[in-house]
């Protein structure tokens, strides 16, 4: 029983691993590009929330003011890393600079929150701290169980609207070929950005239900869970959808074992060991195509 | 006129590649342009389309001047081209490469369109929900020339469309060029297959690093020493 109990929180706390997953895996896959500063978006979505409620805010404005400002954020980092290079250079993608300007904005962001919000972990004012309800010996927490669902179904939306719509196409010919998309008549420099709005999004409400289910939040509160989100994309796959979905579920649930058979200080070495036993034996991880980089959706 | 440029040029960096070109394109027409390798044709046709940098005296299209379009404007009049290569998106199935080419369109025949090019093209039919990456180079470039027609193009530019064909591909090719201007697309035709291009034109140009060195009617051309010339002197 006590296992079972573990299992629902791993898929729980994997539900945000897969979001954050999700939010990497579209911009590898999409503009072969490793956004260092979905972290930072990830927990200014959840600072920005609770900054908001010590000055009076409600907290579900507050929450979606959180998602605003991340989702803002995503595009900032888009007009200086990704727009930039690709006006000045041609072709972001064929460099590693976005990369390293991606990593300088992470540690901006961090270190803006730690001088405007102070360094000290904070406690988001939850409203329902004990809304759980009992399977048999089962306790489910609803917001976590609300959260679970709503992550699922944001990624499988996120994946219909990428197969399904004219935008998703559209992203889609982008990812691949560039200067084909163009002679289609798509405007790149229109589209690109949705690509960051996509991730601030996923970022942001990742963020926003981590704040809600968690409580305990810091400016450096994202480095911790984008580290294992981007274990469990690699090991479900590099840009693909579904390969994080699996892989985010699938480090949550080997976290929360760990946990509970190791105890909490050795819970990054199964996760870690996974990734580089999968890398071994399936260096394209459980769902992955074998080349790696553009063109995946 | 349907498009005419005048004292077109293109630059990379210091490489002068199209330089001084004037060139037209009337209603109706199948136009060609000849040339040896790195003559400057594909950048003569990405600087009509509005894909490379270009500068130019004028440059109407439809009694417009296009000059200072993007691409997608280009697109959106009806200026069309099939890329070098066919630059078909193989890890899109085929339908949703028809559906690319058709981006730009708000109208709803779209899908009475992609029914059309079914009917032309069975094999395209019999594959529409694969990946494009399995269809053999025959097929790549009806898909290729099926995506770019649904854009409903008035001048489709075609950037070697024979290149990689086996001669019956390529004279099924030529067949179609001609049945769709025969239906009233005007075509600009770059060619490295000088005797199909002249067999099909009404006029050709012929460049020469850059530069216009020969234009005039098919028997004009084949009759002059220069075409020759162009490809064996850059080539
Ligand atoms: N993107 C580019 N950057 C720099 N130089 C280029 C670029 N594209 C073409 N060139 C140069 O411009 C010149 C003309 O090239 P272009 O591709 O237009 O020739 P082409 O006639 O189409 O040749 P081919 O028959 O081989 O396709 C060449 O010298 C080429 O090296
Ligand atoms: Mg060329």
């Amino acid at each position: 029983m006590l296992i079972l109990q573990q299992l629902i929180s791993g898929l729980m706390i994997g539900g945000i691993y897969v979001m954050v997953a999700v939010a990497f895996t579209l911009t590898i896959g999409m503009l072969n590009f490793l956004n260092f500063t979905i972290p930072a978006l990830f927990m200014l979505s959840g600072m920005v929330a609770w900054g908001l409620t010590t000055v009076g805010v409600h907290w579900a404005l507050a929450l979606l003011g959180g998602v605003a400002t991340a989702t803002f954020a995503s595009l900032i980092v888009e007009r200086f890393t990704y727009r930039y290079m690709r006006v000045r250079y041609g072709d972001a993608t064929e460099h590693a600079l976005p990369l390293v300007s991606s990593l300088g904005f992470l540690i901006i962001f961090e270190h803006l929150v730690l001088v405007i919000l102070g360094s000290d972990p904070q406690r988001f004012p939850t409203p329902f701290t004990s809304a759980d309800f009992h399977l048999g010996k089962l306790i489910i927490g609803i917001p976590q169980l609300v959260s679970l669902v709503l992550a699922l179904a944001i990624v499988w939306g996120l994946s219909i609207m990428l197969k399904r719509t004219r935008v998703g196409r559209a992203l889609r010919s982008i990812a691949e070929n560039p200067d084909a998309a163009t002679l289609m008549g798509v405007s790149v420099n229109y589209i690109v950005p949705i690509v960051f709005v996509i991730t601030g999004l996923m970022a942001g409400i990742a963020g926003m239900l981590f704040t809600l289910n968690y409580a305990d939040i810091n400016a450096y509160m994202g480095d911790n869970v984008a580290a294992k989100a981007i274990a469990g994309m690699v090991i479900g796959g590099l840009g693909n959808i579904w390969g994080a979905i699996a892989g985010g579920l699938i480090v949550g649930l080997t976290e929360v074992m760990a946990i509970h058979f190791f105890g909490a200080d050795i819970v990054k070495i199964p996760i870690w060991g996974l990734l580089l036993l999968i890398l071994l034996v399936r260096p394209s991880g459980l769902f992955g195509h074998t080349a790696i980089g553009k063109g995946k959706f | 006129m349907l498009l005419e440029a005048d004292d077109l040029n293109v630059r990379y960096g210091r490489n002068h590649a199209v330089r001084h070109v004037s060139l037209s394109v009337d209603e109706g027409e199948i136009v060609t342009v000849l040339g040896a390798n790195g003559a400057g044709k594909s950048s003569l046709l990405k600087a009509l389309q509005g894909t490379a940098g270009a500068t130019a005296d004028a440059l109407r299209f439809r009694g417009q001047d296009i000059s200072s379009r993007s691409a997608q404007k280009r697109v959106r009049s009806g200026l069309v081209m099939v890329p070098e290569g066919r630059q078909i998106f193989v890890s899109l199935t085929v339908h949703d490469n028809l559906l690319m080419g058709a981006y730009c369109r708000r109208d709803s025949d779209v899908a009475k369109d992609i029914e059309g090019v079914y009917e032309r093209f069975p094999n395209l039919a019999q594959r529409r929900t694969m990946p494009a990456s399995v269809l053999s180079g025959g097929e790549q470039q009806m898909l290729a020339i099926s995506r770019a027609l649904l854009a409903r193009p008035v001048l489709m530019m075609l950037d070697e469309p024979s290149l990689g064909l086996s001669p019956i591909l390529v004279n099924q090719l030529f067949e179609l060029i001609v049945a769709l201007n025969r239906d009233g697309l005007s075509i600009l035709l770059v060619e490295q297959n000088t005797h199909k291009a002249l067999q099909t034109a009404s006029r050709g140009y012929v460049l020469e690093l850059g530069r216009v060195v020969a234009e005039g009617t098919p028997d004009q051309l084949r009759a002059g020493e220069k075409l020759e010339a162009a490809y064996l002197g850059a080539g």
